[in-house]
């Protein structure tokens, strides 16, 4: 069994459906075996199912009632109808009435039959509608790895290239230790950040900004480390930014538009 | 119309599938006029089609009244049920447009705490659950809406509002712990 989720949110991120990929399967293979979160994770999808009252209220049309009542009572009626006449236990025909086809040795074989059919079509549709799922659910893996596919190509294109840059980023004193070191490209217009840095205090999170040498700081990334875990991410640059400098600031908890904090870690590119 | 009015003491939801399970057709019908406006409302919300979120309100209280004991009271609140049931069945039309995403009520299991058997109580959580949203800054409640009404992933997102990918996940996993935050504080401080 691989390890439980780090973080009770990822139940909440995985409920969400915001998961994929590695940490999506993490969380299917670990709930399949740990009893305990699977019973965190049925308590995230009801938590996070609260959001649906945030919809704007739209009352269905009184015709939906009246047709589900209809259904509901023809349903009702075909239930009844089947306990009280089971095929094989027919009340005795009237003296009046000719003998139908179903009767005697055909009903024997006939109302079997049927019933096997019937039973079979029933299994057969459960079956076609469970397979519907199932290619749903292989398209989205198969998505999620072309997906994967790409980027990894784009990432070894990126550390392959002459062009690319290595800028390390220094700690600056008074403020969070951490090493870290952005690589980018601008003919590419990528960007990847790797580095390990001291958990960010409460309600703040780290913000890596690009700072060009024409123009406005661009936020290139928001991130809440966990001790001893090193953050990576690789992103797109606007085309036509020239770095001049790459700084980690400081900030209120989800980042900022600019920066407004101190800066933790500056390099010069 | 609705079959909750009268002199009737008002029963509970659990009350009210145990009479379905006794195929009792007003029954059913009071649990839809208790609970089909919120569900009708994430459905319109997600679809956006009126036509598709009234198929699938229909199929959700026809395949309840097949399959009552689908439904577990002691393992969470029929409303929180329901609410997962809906949302799922709305992405899957949403991003598979698949019909045959419909049928029996075999959904992922999902436990809520929810009492919303009244229209005050739903209207009272109404508006914890939007007071929470409008609480958060601006770029982590339009995270959380596409994850949650369009059924969008982290990179989908990414894609959708031209982020990168590591800010989008901090912003969803801050919303949430936000939400998760806010939303018990007010339960706790409700009477």
């Amino acid at each position: 069994m691989n390890a439980h989720p780090t973080r009770e949110e990822d139940f909440d991120l995985y409920a969400l459906g915001a998961l994929e990929g590695d940490e999506k399967l993490a969380i299917e293979s670990h709930v399949a075996q740990c009893a305990d979160c699977a019973h965190k994770l049925a308590a995230a999808r009801g938590r996070m199912a609260m959001l649906s009252l945030a919809a704007p209220r739209v009352e269905p049309s009184s015709a939906v009632k009246q047709r589900l009542l209809s259904q509901v009572r023809a349903d009702a009626e075909g239930e009844a109808r089947t306990r009280s006449s089971p095929a094989t236990s027919r009340a005795p025909q009237s003296p009046e009435r000719a003998p139908g086809f179903f009767t005697g040795w055909r009903a024997a074989i006939l109302v079997p039959a049927l019933a096997v059919l019937v039973i079979a079509t029933a299994w057969l549709w459960n079956q076609n509608r469970l397979l519907n799922f199932e290619v749903a659910h292989l398209g989205d893996i198969v998505k999620t790895q072309q997906r994967g596919l790409v980027a990894m190509r784009e990432a070894v294109d990126f550390m392959e290239s002459h062009d690319t840059v290595t800028v390390a980023l220094a700690p600056q004193s008074g403020q969070p230790q951490g090493a870290a070191h952005v690589m980018y490209n601008t003919k590419m217009g990528m960007l990847m950040y790797e580095g390990e840095i001291a958990p960010a205090p409460n309600a703040k999170s780290y913000e890596l900004w690009v700072i060009p040498t024409d123009g406005k700081p661009i936020n290139a990334g928001v991130f809440n480390p966990i001790t001893g875990r090193a953050d990576h991410w690789m992103m797109k640059m606007p085309p036509g930014v020239e770095p001049k400098m790459f700084a980690v600031t400081l900030e209120p908890q989800g980042g900022m538009p600019q920066p407004t904090g101190p800066m933790v870690l500056v390099g010069h590119a | 119309m609705s079959s909750e009015s009268g002199t009737e003491p008002r029963a509970s939801d659990a009350a009210l599938i145990e009479r379905i399970v006794q195929r009792d057709q007003t029954a059913l019908a009071a649990l839809y006029d208790r609970y089909a406006g919120m569900l009708s409302s994430v459905l319109n919300r997600i679809l956006r089609d009126t036509q598709a979120a009234e198929e699938i309100l229909q199929d959700i209280f026809f395949q309840l009244w097949r399959n009552p004991s689908r439904f577990d009271a002691a393992r969470g609140s029929l409303p929180g049920w329901l609410m997962v049931i809906a949302r799922n069945r709305a992405i899957s039309r949403l991003r598979h447009h698949n019909p045959a995403a419909g049928g029996e009520l075999a959904e992922a299991a999902a436990v809520s705490t929810v009492n919303i058997e009244t229209a005050a109580a739903q209207q009272q959580l109404i508006g914890r659950v939007k007071g929470a949203l409008e609480n958060l800054p601006a770029e982590q409640r339009a995270a959380i809406e596409l994850a949650y009404f369009e059924g969008m992933s982290h990179s989908e997102i990414a894609q959708r509002t031209g982020d990168p990918l590591g800010t989008v996940k901090t912003r969803l996993r801050s919303a949430v712990e936000s939400l998760k935050r806010t939303l018990h504080a007010q339960a706790a401080s409700t009477p």
